[in-house]
Formats: structure tokens, sequence, C-alpha cells
């Protein structure tokens, strides 16, 4: 098991420093950006000079730019994210109820594609050549290709406005005032809300996944153990699933990766349908040069990415039997 | 009333390129304990017949006529359900490579545990145990049941599909090449357990090889296919001993006897039929040396010969005599009769004391803590020369570091100690930015065509992929693939071009694995296992070849397998390899007439005997060599050693401790000669030796 530990030291080394790039990143980008958050508020005239001073010294602006970033990187790679300009409040305050609004929509959506489609995919390699194995292709490498908001939309044509089934826009009817997580998503308001863009997100992710699962079957479809389980006497169904296991790995790992970028949550379908998620508040905030708003978005984002890729490494390594012991053996 | 009928078997496959004619009308039946054995080239149809019987056959093949009856039912009306009750529970299946027909992501046991539980209603304890039972009975240890495939060498994992197929005590068991690629030692071991334990349990043996000695030994009655047509059956006596077909006498003649050594084995010039069409003509007569007219008008029935078990389909089977003698002369077949020994070149590739160590994983801990990593010695100071024109084999049981010495000069591997020279240079002047060149003129050919080509490119692709990489005869590159294909025997060539890997034999991919080493017009080539996937004749054309390439081309070729016998055919000196290390040396014919050490005499004797009625005492080396982290002190065959005595525990021999010319060889107590007095004093051999060669028996540090 050292092997892996070893492995696993490396990869965390590796996830650290990444991080500690992608949290630089942020920051020279943003300072490089021309104007400055207070700009808008100067010349709209609410703002006097002095004021301006005081707040910039308030936020620490008018010290040293290594200062700056030394004080910067303290406190964001201690999750305290500070306030948020325009808005006045804390800025996790801000963000969290959007992240939470974009997972409890896409992560249940990951999941659902993750596994309806491998399984599809599965099948349909096993059945390589069927009609079925030529249209779930099509279809979902379609839905996968065009840009998600034009799905949304014909969607929300179809079954909100001509066929009236669900409402086309928000998380909540404007009537209700829900009070915490429970009240908000526990509802079936929010249910009917929820099922367009959960629909469209699940159609959106299949493709990957079908293509991936049904690959991996046809490759192991003709290979030599396979052939032994054949003439053990499995049927169908069991050839068919340990093909399926044999090409569980990439599946998993991409799961993995996907899961992590599901923090930047899908912009385009969150503003189609109207979805107070993270990846429109984000926008906003760039806009507005929010700048401690856009850092700790960003910086969440990237997390959540390189997490999301060791979690993958290391689920490669765990699951597949012949990568965690030692090699090296002699000839 | 029999076991199996078959009777008048025809199989097709639907390719795009129309329709192959994999087996034509062949009937054979095995009675209840017979062992049946099934011969024959490459692409003659074997498995294509045994999976028609399992109901394997592949989605495109398809049995056109023809019935398989197993004790009197027809399996081939049986509907899927039908069948999967048959199947493992009457008939069992060993596969051709155990390397991959072992699911990599289930353990061992749970797969035998499946196969029992499929047909059986058992609890998972009673099965269990069964499998601990099973592993014990093929001699592996019971408490490995929930190991994984890949933490198995070769030969186990070939022992663990046998322990699959004994599972059910099943009536039939047919094995497609169980031994293949195995080395001589273990194959030995194999298919004596198979014996021992069939008989045991008096099931039937249908056993698929192109090893005609394994037949030889293992069997009582066979059939010998060409071009999917059985060309002479009956008891392994009469058509062995007295061969009455031509085809039979061809691959007779080219199984290699290590006796034989220098003489050349009559190989059968010429490649395997087109098997677009069903066969109008004999399906020999193109490579056939008796073919007359009558040949060309009808492909002959099996005919009884009188008084005997004994078939023969031939026009000419009166002459059987006749063409018998004919047919061990070289001229026959329209070979020349021998080459004259070219004198070998100058010095290609010279090692000395080259060693590559591995060091072994260690936890955190032990490596905070600083202790010295263990090393693995796969390759413990082995000093080579190799000239052009001249073949070097390297011979040694599985895991004695043959295939990491192989890598190590490609310089696949990195050495971690001693010299390397090639074409002049030394090791650090190709490091230094001549990778490319080298990689060039060094070209290496692996022991396994699964893994080596690309499935999803052709054999244009294949082959044409080192030119482009080279940037080597670009303007003619059709014409420099097509003209590869054909020296190593893939006639016509274009037919091959544009298939996939899986759409060839066994035996045709490797074919293509040596065209891609070719095409570059290398200089030096390292062929490790080449031919274990091939059949006799077709193994006998391999080495033909490389002789030729050797001879004509001036290549230096170092030969890598555990096959003695064709090494002993192909090369013109020999290293024996043990546990990383050289332990003798010297031309072929002195080591095969006089080997010294008694591990060589152990992998010659081990070599299967193609004539059934000589009886050969089986050779069957206690267990397996020991950890190479762990070697003994002294002698490192010592534990195996019949011979061993207290001297050989205390310091290891040098290769020079003895010594006779060339031959040289690493043992106190040396077969056919009389013990030398005191070991210790033979210790400083070297002294006499050449300084150049001096011993590398003493590793001592992995420093670079
Ligand atoms: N799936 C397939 N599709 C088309 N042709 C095939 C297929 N499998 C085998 N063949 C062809 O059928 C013929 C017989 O092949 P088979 O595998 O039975 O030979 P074999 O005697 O077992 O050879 P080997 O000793 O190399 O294993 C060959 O010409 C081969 O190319
Ligand atoms: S029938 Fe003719 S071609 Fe065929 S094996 Fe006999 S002699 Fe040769
Ligand atoms: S030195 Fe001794 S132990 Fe080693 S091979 Fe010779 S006789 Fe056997
Ligand atoms: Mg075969």
């Amino acid at each position: 098991m050292s092997e892996f530990q070893r492995f696993l030291a490396k990869r965390l080394a590796i996830s650290i420093v990444l991080t500690l790039v992608a949290v630089s990143v942020i920051f020279v980008v943003l300072r490089l950006l021309p104007g400055s958050p207070f700009e808008s508020l100067v010349t709209a005239g609410n703002l006097s000079q002095q004021q301006i001073t005081e707040i910039r010294a308030m936020y620490g602006l008018d010290q040293p730019m290594w200062r700056q970033y030394l004080s910067y990187l303290q406190s964001i790679l201690l999750f305290q994210f500070g306030y948020s300009i325009l808005r006045s409040q804390p800025v996790w305050g801000v963000l969290a109820p959007r992240l939470v609004n974009t997972l409890i929509l896409l992560v249940p959506a990951l999941v659902t594609t993750a596994v309806l489609s491998s399984l599809l995919g599965m099948y349909v390699g096993w059945n390589r050549g069927s009609k079925l194995e030529k249209l779930s292709i099509i279809t979902t490498t379609f839905l996968r290709s065009t840009p998600v908001f034009i799905t949304g939309i014909l969607f929300v044509i179809v079954f909100a406005y001509n066929l009236e089934l669900v409402p086309a826009f928000g998380m909540r009817s404007i009537s209700a005032s829900p009070e915490g997580y429970v009240e908000t998503f526990a509802s079936l308001d929010f249910l009917h809300h929820y099922i367009l863009p959960f629909t469209v997100s699940v159609l959106y992710y299949s493709g990957d996944f079908l293509l991936l699962a049904r690959n991996g079957v046809v490759e192991k479809r003709g290979s030599e153990f396979l052939k032994l389980h054949r003439a053990k006497g499995l049927s169908e169904m069991q050839q068919l699933a340990r093909a399926g296991r044999n090409s569980m790995l990439p599946i998993l790992t991409y799961f993995a990766l996907r899961l992590g970028m599901i923090f930047q949550g899908l912009i385009l379908l969150e503003v189609v349908f109207g979805w107070p998620g993270i990846g429109r508040e984000l926008v906003l905030a760039i806009q507005q040069q929010d700048y401690p708003l856009v850092q700790a978005a960003v910086f969440i984002m990237a997390l959540a990415v390189i997490v999301a890729n060791l979690v993958a490494d290391v689920l490669y390594a765990y699951f597949d039997p012949t990568v965690s012991t030692s090699g090296g053996g002699a000839a | 009333m029999s076991l199996l009928d078959i009777t008048d078997l025809t199989v097709t496959y639907s390719t795009d390129s129309g329709t192959v004619h994999a087996v034509n009308d062949v009937s054979f039946s095995i009675d209840e304990g017979v062992n049946y054995g099934l011969a024959g080239e490459s692409g003659s149809g074997k498995s294509t017949l045994a999976e028609a019987v399992l109901g394997l056959l592949p989605s495109n093949g398809s049995v056109e006529s023809g019935s398989i009856e197993f004790q009197g039912r027809d399996l081939t009306g049986l509907s899927e359900r039908e069948r999967r009750d048959v199947l493992w529970e009457d008939i069992a299946y060993i596969p051709q490579s155990a390397m991959d027909s072992l699911d990599p992501v289930m353990s061992t046991g749970a797969q035998i545990r499946q196969a029992i539980q499929t047909h059986r209603n058992v609890t998972d304890d009673k099965a269990r145990s069964r499998v601990r039972e099973l592993f014990e009975i093929v001699g592996l240890d019971p408490d490995r049941i929930d190991d994984y495939p890949h933490e198995f060498s070769g030969g186990m994992r070939q022992r663990v599909t046998i322990a699959m197929a004994l599972a059910l005590e099943p009536d039939l068991i047919i094995a497609d090449e169980p031994t293949t690629g195995l080395d001589v030692i273990v194959q030995d071991k194999i298919i004596d357990k198979i014996l021992e334990i069939q008989d045991r349990m008096d099931s039937s043996l249908l056993l698929i090889t192109h090893e005609i000695g394994v037949i030889a030994e293992t069997c009582d009655e066979l059939s010998i296919l060409y071009g999917g047509k059985a060309m002479e059956q009956g008891s392994v006596d009469n058509v062995l001993v007295n061969p009455t077909n031509p085809y039979t006498m061809g691959l007779k003649n080219s199984f290699p006897e290590i006796e034989e050594g220098d003489q050349d084995p009559v190989s059968i010039p010429g490649s395997p039929p087109n098997l677009s069409e069903a066969p109008g003509a004999c399906v020999f007569k193109d490579r056939c040396p008796f073919a007359t007219e009558e040949c060309e008008a009808s492909h002959p029935d099996l005919v009884d010969l009188p008084n005997r078990n004994h078939r023969s389909a031939c026009h000419h089977v009166t002459k059987a005599a006749q063409m018998r003698r004919d047919a061990t002369d070289p001229e026959t077949w329209g070979i020349p009769d021998s080459h004259d020994e070219s004198d070998r070149g100058e010095v290609l590739l010279e090692t000395d004391g080259l060693e590559k160590y591995y060091e072994q994983s260690q936890s955190l801990l032990e490596q905070l803590r600083g202790n010295d990593p263990n090393y693995v010695r796969a390759v413990d100071g082995v000093s080579l020369r190799v000239r052009r024109s001249e073949i070097l084999g390297i011979a040694g049981e599985s895991g004695c570091g043959k295939s990491t010495l192989g890598e190590t000069i490609a310089l696949l591997k990195q050495p971690t100690g001693g010299e390397f020279v090639f074409d002049g240079e030394p090791y650090e002047h190709y490091v230094d930015g001549n990778m490319r060149e080298f990689r060039r003129k060094v070209q290496i050919i692996f022991q396994d065509p699964f893994d080596s080509l690309n499935p999803r490119q052709t054999v244009r692709q294949l082959v044409g992929e080192p030119l482009t990489i080279h940037d080597y005869r670009t303007d003619e590159r059709e014409r420099a693939i097509i003209e590869t294909l054909e020296k190593v025997g893939l006639t016509p060539a274009r037919k091959f071009l544009d298939q996939y890997p899986h759409q060839l034999s066994g035996g045709q991919r490797q074919r293509v694995a040596v065209a891609k080493a070719l095409v570059l017009d290398p200089d030096f080539l390292i062929c490790d296992e080449p031919a274990s996937m091939l059949d006799v004749s077709l193994k006998v054309n391999l080495l033909n070849l490389l002789r030729e390439l050797a001879d004509t081309e001036d290549i230096g070729i170092v030969y890598i397998s555990h096959d003695l016998a064709s090494l002993v055919q192909v090369s013109d000196r020999l290293a024996i390899m043990y546990l990383g290390r050289v332990i003798e040396e010297g031309d072929v014919e002195s080591i095969a007439a006089e080997p010294k050490h008694p591990y060589t005499t152990s992998l010659l004797a081990a070599a299967p005997e193609k004539d059934p009625t000589v009886d050969r005492d089986r050779v069957l080396l206690d267990g397996e060599p020991p950890n190479p982290v762990d070697l003994p002190s002294g002698c490192v065959f010592a534990p195996r050693c019949p011979k061993a005595e207290d001297a050989c525990r205390e310091n290891e021999p040098g290769l020079d401790t003895v010594r006779d010319g060339e031959h040289r060889a690493a043992c106190y107590f040396p077969d056919g000669e009389i013990p030398a007095d005191d070991p210790a004093d033979d210790r400083s051999g070297s002294a006499y030796g050449n300084p150049e060669f001096s011993s590398p028996a003493s590793g001592d540090s992995a420093s670079d």
C-alpha cells in the first residue's frame, strides 16, 4: 500500500500547488482589469473624493501590491472572503445560497444522467450496430453540441408556453417567500419549477457518459475474458454486466471531474430559466467589478475542479486492482 | 457410443471481403476417456472448430452444415438456454491465452465460484471451499483465492483457468493451446497436471496445439488440420511414426529437435491457403512437393488405411513410403541444402557487467526512517557481445530477467550500472541526443502481439507508422510496406493492408509485429519471444527469416526465448540466464551437446519429444525460482539444484568457473565433468579468463 500512499502524497502536493497558482492568477487578472469598483459610484456623484480615500483605506486598497497579495492569500486560503463591495454583506452570505441552488439542480441531474446514460451506453455498445445505438448516439451528440440555452429555450417554448405544463422562469413562484433551505426546496411549487431545467441538464450531460460507456463495452466485447465468461454459461445480461464493470473506471473518473465543474454552474441555463445560481451571480459580479465576490466565486470553482481531479485520480488508483500494487518486478 | 461426434462440420466467417471457409467438412469422434489432439498451422481452423463445439463463434461466424453430437445430442440445434446448461457442466474450456482470459477486475476465486454457482445451487461457503480445493489440486496456494489475475504469473493464471475447467468435473475438456506462450518448464508442469487430473476424473480431453511434441506425449488419437480440412487422422502412434500425408511429414520435419542441433529443420515453404472459396483442389497443393494434376482436380477424400486406426487425405497415399523418404530431404521442398556460415562481422553490441536494478517500493515510514530500499536485481552483471551476422540466443524460464535484459539493451529501460557500447558509441552518446538514430537502427519485437499492436489501426497504418516517425522511405511508403509484408510471409500483401489486428489469426498478428520492426531496415534486432504464439511451421519460417536476415543483411540479432529447441536451431551462440545472471555461455553446438550447468541440463530435458514411441524422463524442477530480492548466498541455483553441496552455498561461482574454449559456465560441479576439488579456488577463475569478459558474478551496488 505504500505505493498508493506515495501516489496520494504526490497528488496532494500537486493539488496544493495548483490551488496557489489559481489563486494568484485570479488576483493578478482582477488587478489588471481597467477601472475600479468605485468608479461608477463616483461618476454618479454619490461619493466624494474624501470618502473614496477612506473606503480604499478600509479595504486595504492603498497598500502596496505585494502586501495586498499577501493579506489576500492569507484570508482566501482561510475561507475568509470578506465583504461584497456593492452589496455590503459578507461574500459568503451572498454566494452560499446561490451555490446551493446550483448544486441542488445539477448534482441530481448529473447523478441521474451518469446512471441512466451509462446503462444505456453499455446496452447499445453490447448490441452494436443496432438502430437504438445509432439513434442514441446521434441524439445525445446533438444535445451535447447544441448550446444549452437553445435546448432550454426550445423546452420552455414547448412545455411552458405551448403546453403550459410548467412555469417558465425562476425557482419559486413570485408569491412564495420561504425561509431557509428546507422550506425553499421541500415544496411542490419548487418541484414544479425544477422539472424543466433538471430535464435539460440531464439531456445536456448525457452524451459524454453514453459514449464513454458504449466505447468501453465495445472495446471489451471481443475480449478473451468475456469469451471465457460465455463458455462458463453466463447469460447475455451477466456477460454485459461484466463488460460494464470492466469499463466502469473511465466513467467513474469522468463523473468525478464533472462533479467538480458543476460548481461553476451552467451559466446559460441559469440565465434562460432564471435560476438564481452561482454562474449568474459570477457574471453580475464581474460586470460590477465586485472584487471580493469575484475572487471568492472563482476560488471556489477552481478549488472544486482541483479537488475533483484529485478525487478522480485517487478513485482510479483505488478501483483499478492493477494500479494499487507496486510494479517493476523482473521480466 | 462416443462422447463427441463431429460429422462433416463446415464453418464460415462472413467478412467485408467475402466469405472465409475456416473449417471444411471435418469429421472425427472422441470416445470417453480419450485424449484427442488437434494439430495444424496457424489459421488452419483449430480454434474455430473448438469454438463451434462450444457455441462460442463470434457473431460473423456460422456453422454452415454438419452436426456436432455430444452424448447423442446435436449441439448445433440447441437453444441459447439449453446450451448454457451444457457449457461447463458437461463441456469445459481452457482458453488459448491465459494472459487475458481472466476478468481483470474480479478476483480469481470469485471467477471460479461464479462458474460453480451458475450451474449448481450451492452456498457461498461451499463454493469457496471448493475453490480452495481446486487451487490445491492445480498446485496453487489456496490462500490466494482472493487475489486478482494480475497478481499471478502467466503460468499461474493458466493454472487458474485449469482449476476453473475442473470445477464441475465435466465429461469433456477442450483445451485450446493451454501452454502456448509459457516457458518449457512451466509448460511441462501444466501438461503433466492436466493429464494427472484428467486421469483421476476420467474425462475426455480435446487438446488443440501446434506443438506436435505435446500431442505425441499426451494424446491417444489426433487429427491434422490444414486449410480447414482434416488431412490425416488416427491413432497418434500411427500418424506420427508413419505419416502418410505430405503435410504431416512437413509438419513433423519442421518441429525442431535439440539433438539434431545444427541440421536445418525442413520447413514447409509458402503460406497457408486462401480460404475465400470452398476447396476445389487439394488445399495443400500449392506447397506440396508431390502435387500432380490429379491434385488440381479435387480435394482428396479421407480414406481408411487398411488394418489400422489411420486415415489420410491424399491422392498419392499409396506412395506414402517413398514420399516419407523424400520428405526428409530439404531439396524436396525446394530449400537449398544448407547455407554457408558467413563470417561473423565486427562487434556491434557489447555490454560489460550490465545491471538493471529496480528499487522496491517502501512505505512512507520506512522512507522517513531512511532505510535502504531493497532492489530487485532483474539484470545482474551481464556481459555480452553480439557481432554483425550473428544471432545470440538468450534462454531462461520466465522471470529470469531476459525480457528486462532485452529492454535494457534496447535502451527502453535505463541501465543502472555497467558498460554499454553499440556500434562503437557508448551509452552516453545515445542518451545525449542521438536516441532517434538508435531507435531506427535497433528494433525490438515483443512477446505479445495483442499488446504491441494498436487494435484501431490497419495493417497498412501499423507497418507504415515507423516510416512516418523516422521519415524513412516516405516517398515509396506503399512499396516499403508491401515489400516488408512479403518478407515476413504475409502474402498476398495487398489482401492484408486494410485489415485490423482482430481479423488476423494469432500467427498473422505476430508477423505484422515483425514487419513493423523490419520496415526500417535495422542493423540490430532484439526479439523477445517473437515466435511464442506461432505454430511450428510458421515458427520455422520466422527462424529461417531471421537467419537469412543475419546472413545476408549483416544484422546482429538477439533472440530471447524460453524455447530452447528453436534457440538451438537459430542461434550461433547461446547464453543461459538464471535470476538475472548468465550462468552458461558458448557456441550452440557445444551447449546442446554437452551442457555443463545443471540448470541448462534440466532446460534441455524439459523440451517435449515428437516421437510418441520414445519415453522421455520428465524433469520437473522443484519449485519456482527464489525471490530475486532475497537471493540465497552462494550459487543462486543451489535451492533447486540436484547436485548442490555445502560448498555451493558458500561462494557464488563465476561464469569462468568452468571453461572450455568459448564455452563457459558458472558451476562448481558441472555436468559431464569430474567435480573440481576445491570450489573456492575455482572462483578466481577469471584470472585466466578474458579480462574483457571478467566474471559478472558479484553485483555490488545500484549506483549509476
Ligand atoms: N472473427 C473472424 N472473422 C473473420 N475471419 C476469421 C475470424 N476468426 C478467424 N478467422 C479466420 O479463420 C481462419 C481460421 O482461424 P482459427 O483462429 O480457427 O485458426 P487457428 O488454427 O486456431 O490458428 P492459430 O494457431 O493461429 O490460433 C483464419 O484464416 C482466420 O483468419
Ligand atoms: S493430394 Fe496431392 S497436393 Fe494434396 S497432399 Fe496429396 S500429393 Fe500433395
Ligand atoms: S554450483 Fe553447485 S548448486 Fe550451483 S549449479 Fe553447480 S552444482 Fe548446482
Ligand atoms: Mg487458435
